[in-house]
């Protein structure tokens, strides 16, 4: 599998804090793979990078083996990435439509929106991808739904618009099981159609689920990247709860 | 079936669940072209109401009655359905009231205040005497929205790249315009003699017997600003900038230079509307008072009509009906022949009420 994006030795720091240490892997084309580690190991952090709103102290980036020299969000947006930001990016006294639309809003040729075409793609997109209950219409306010439910349209909004790689941080974590079902089955269609993904989970069971890769962040360094046939579940929770050490105690257990 | 793909919804996405029959669900898209004539006026009723402009139309409607019928009783006393005093009011006062009330909403709506505005009505209209005195009418007008555009793009700037909250900025500046007013015209009021011709009366403050050419502008303003704000994708993205920057920003929309626009679209409204006045009284002392009361009375007019302090919500309908009835209520004032600083009393307790229930309403609607 060729690499659609690769980052190499991404360093971030918050004041003293090095939230990010020399983090590098690879996103194969058409691969899932699951971002895992322990509440502030640094995975939101990673995700806001490859998305390009928040820039890396040090790292260099590489988009279909070219290299990408700024990283920005106009940059990623080009690229056709999209993402579900862990704290969702969506803007509570606007319609659901204009959610999703923000920024891309389908107009005429003076820049007027073509509201109907948007109302009715909005009802399209929440009807088929998240099918979550309760949402009346596509010109109810954010602010008026449940945590799911926003959840849900941030989710429409980034399946609509993704080209080539759908990132998703912690996107069930307020999803009941039908939703999150139909979430993950998603994910793996989305393989054959070429498109890669993200997924950022505490569930470690859904990651092994659908993942084809595993990576385990922890403290801000990468402490494991294995393709799912050479993991388990318990190797994985070991690494995310006990870092390095717990890794190391699972592997001499089962040799 | 064959119709929902013609969107680029992936149509594997309806099939894996088993958990329900989808299919016998009622589907969002369906509910919404059946919905009964009924139901979706109730649905547009409740689409107001969650924006506030419901509540303040009744008000505004309950006042008007209550006027109408007391003039009616007491046509001397109470002279409000007098033609003068209802031109005036209507159309002269309601309108420049409800421009600037515009300007400063949609500023708010972005998430930002200026409060040199009334600063930035007198320069702007001293720009705008002494260009059609020197030049002629029509460089004065370009001249005159100009200078509000540049003032307060100037205050937008300072406001963007330093982070500087608004309200301290803008007030600061404020005290710099009106030095600017009078270092450009001494300390003289700024006088229309001999370019106030019938041209320039007729554009900006012809009476008409029941209107005035004020009250056309508001027309055709108010139509563009909704067009602007409630349809164009740039008036969206001021929504999305003040109601969430952080949002709007990880959509790459870039949260300076929405901001800077909206800066000038005030600066915009408050040059033609300083013209507007400028017409009316013929003349604009610098470095006076007399354009100060504006600042608080736009930004009353604008929460009044239910636009959010914090910045994201507001609509025009709402800001000119607000501005609407503070004007009515300082006419009804008058009329009674209450003293002066009632009306100042009463903005200054409107504002509060508004801000609170809007909260309030903000507050019903999560
Ligand atoms: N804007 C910021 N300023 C300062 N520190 C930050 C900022 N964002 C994150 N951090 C810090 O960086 C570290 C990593 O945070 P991050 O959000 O990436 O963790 P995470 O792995 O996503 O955790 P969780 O599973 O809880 O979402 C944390 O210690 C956090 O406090
Ligand atoms: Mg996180």
């Amino acid at each position: 599998m060729s690499a659609l994006f690769a980052l190499k030795g991404v360093t971030k720091k918050y004041g003293p804090n090095t939230v990010l240490n020399d983090v590098s892997f690879e996103i194969g084309k058409g691969e899932v793979v699951g971002l895992l580690g322990d509440n502030g190991a640094g995975k939101s952090t990673l995700v806001k990078i490859m998305s390009g709103v928040v820039q890396a102290d040090q790292g260099d980036f590489t988009w279909d083996d070219a290299p990408v020299d700024k990283m920005n969000r106009d940059v990623t947006e080009r690229l056709g990435v999209e993402t579900i930001f862990q704290d969702s990016a969506l803007v509570p006294f606007m319609t659901i439509t204009r959610n999703i639309f923000m920024g891309r809003e389908i107009t005429n040729r003076l820049g007027f929106m073509k509201m109907k075409e948007m109302d009715s793609i909005t009802a399209e997109v929440l009807d088929s991808v998240v099918t979550i209950e309760g949402i009346k219409s596509p010109k109810q306010l954010v602010a008026s739904l449940s945590g799911g439910q926003a959840q849900a349209v941030a989710i429409a909004r980034a399946v609509h618009f993704k080209r080539s790689l759908l990132i998703l941080d912690e996107p069930t974590s307020a999803l009941a099981v039908r939703a999150t079902e139909a979430l993950l089955n998603y994910l793996t269609h989305l393989k054959s159609e070429g498109v890669s993904s993200v997924l950022v989970t505490h569930n470690l069971h859904h990651a092994y689920q659908v993942c084809d890769r595993h990576i385990v962040m922890n403290h801000g360094r990468k402490i494991l990247d294995v393709r799912r046939e050479d993991t388990t579940v318990e190797e994985l929770t070991a690494a995310v709860v006990e870092g390095a050490e717990g890794i190391r105690r699972y592997r001499e257990g089962r040799f | 079936m064959s119709d929902r793909n013609t969107t680029g919804v992936d149509p594997v996405l309806e099939a894996p669940l088993a958990t329900e029959a989808l299919t016998t669900q009622r589907r969002m898209s369906d509910a919404q072209t059946s919905a009964s004539f009924g139901a979706r006026l109730r649905h547009d009723l409740q689409f107001i109401r969650g924006r506030g402009a419901l509540e303040i139309s009744i008000v505004l409607a309950l006042l008007l009655t209550g006027y109408i019928i007391a003039s009616l009783i007491s046509p001397t006393g109470f002279a409000f359905l007098n033609p003068n005093n209802l031109s005036g009011v209507i159309s002269q006062a309601v309108p420049v009231l409800a421009i600037l009330g515009l300007a400063a909403g949609i500023l708010m709506i972005a998430g930002e205040f200026d409060l040199s505005l009334g600063a930035n009505i007198t320069l702007s209209a001293i720009v705008f005497i002494k260009t059609a005195e020197s030049v002629n009418l029509w460089v004065a007008i370009l001249a005159g929205i100009l200078c509000g555009v540049i003032v307060a793009l100037v205050n937008g700037a300072i406001v963007v790249y330093t982070r500087i909250p608004s309200f301290i900025a803008t007030l600061g500046m404020s005290f710099f315009w009106m030095g600017a007013g009078i270092f450009i015209n001494g300390t003289t009021p700024a006088t229309l003699t001999t370019s106030r011709d019938e041209t320039m009366v007729f554009l900006f403050a012809q009476d008409f017997g029941f209107f005035r050419s004020q009250l056309i502008w508001l027309i055709i303003i108010g139509v563009l600003a909704w067009l602007f704000l409630h349809r164009h994708r740039r008036g969206n993205h001021l929504f999305a900038v003040g109601g969430n920057p952080a949002a709007a920003e990880a959509i790459s929309i870039n949260p300076k230079r929405v901001k800077l626009m909206a800066f000038a679209i005030f600066g915009g409204l408050v040059g033609f509307a300083s013209i507007l006045i400028a017409v009316r009284t013929s003349s604009m002392q610098p470095g006076g008072s007399a354009t100060e009361d504006f600042t608080l009375f736009a930004i009353a007019a604008a929460v009044v009509g239910g636009t959010s302090l914090w910045g994201g919500r507001g609509t025009v309908l709402g800001i000119i009906v607000g501005a609407a009835l503070i004007e009515l209520i300082r006419n009804g004032l008058l009329l009674a022949k209450a003293p002066g600083f009632y009306i100042t009393l009463f903005v200054g307790v409107t504002i509060v009420i508004a801000a609170i229930f809007n909260k309030l309403m903000e507050g019903k609607a999560r």
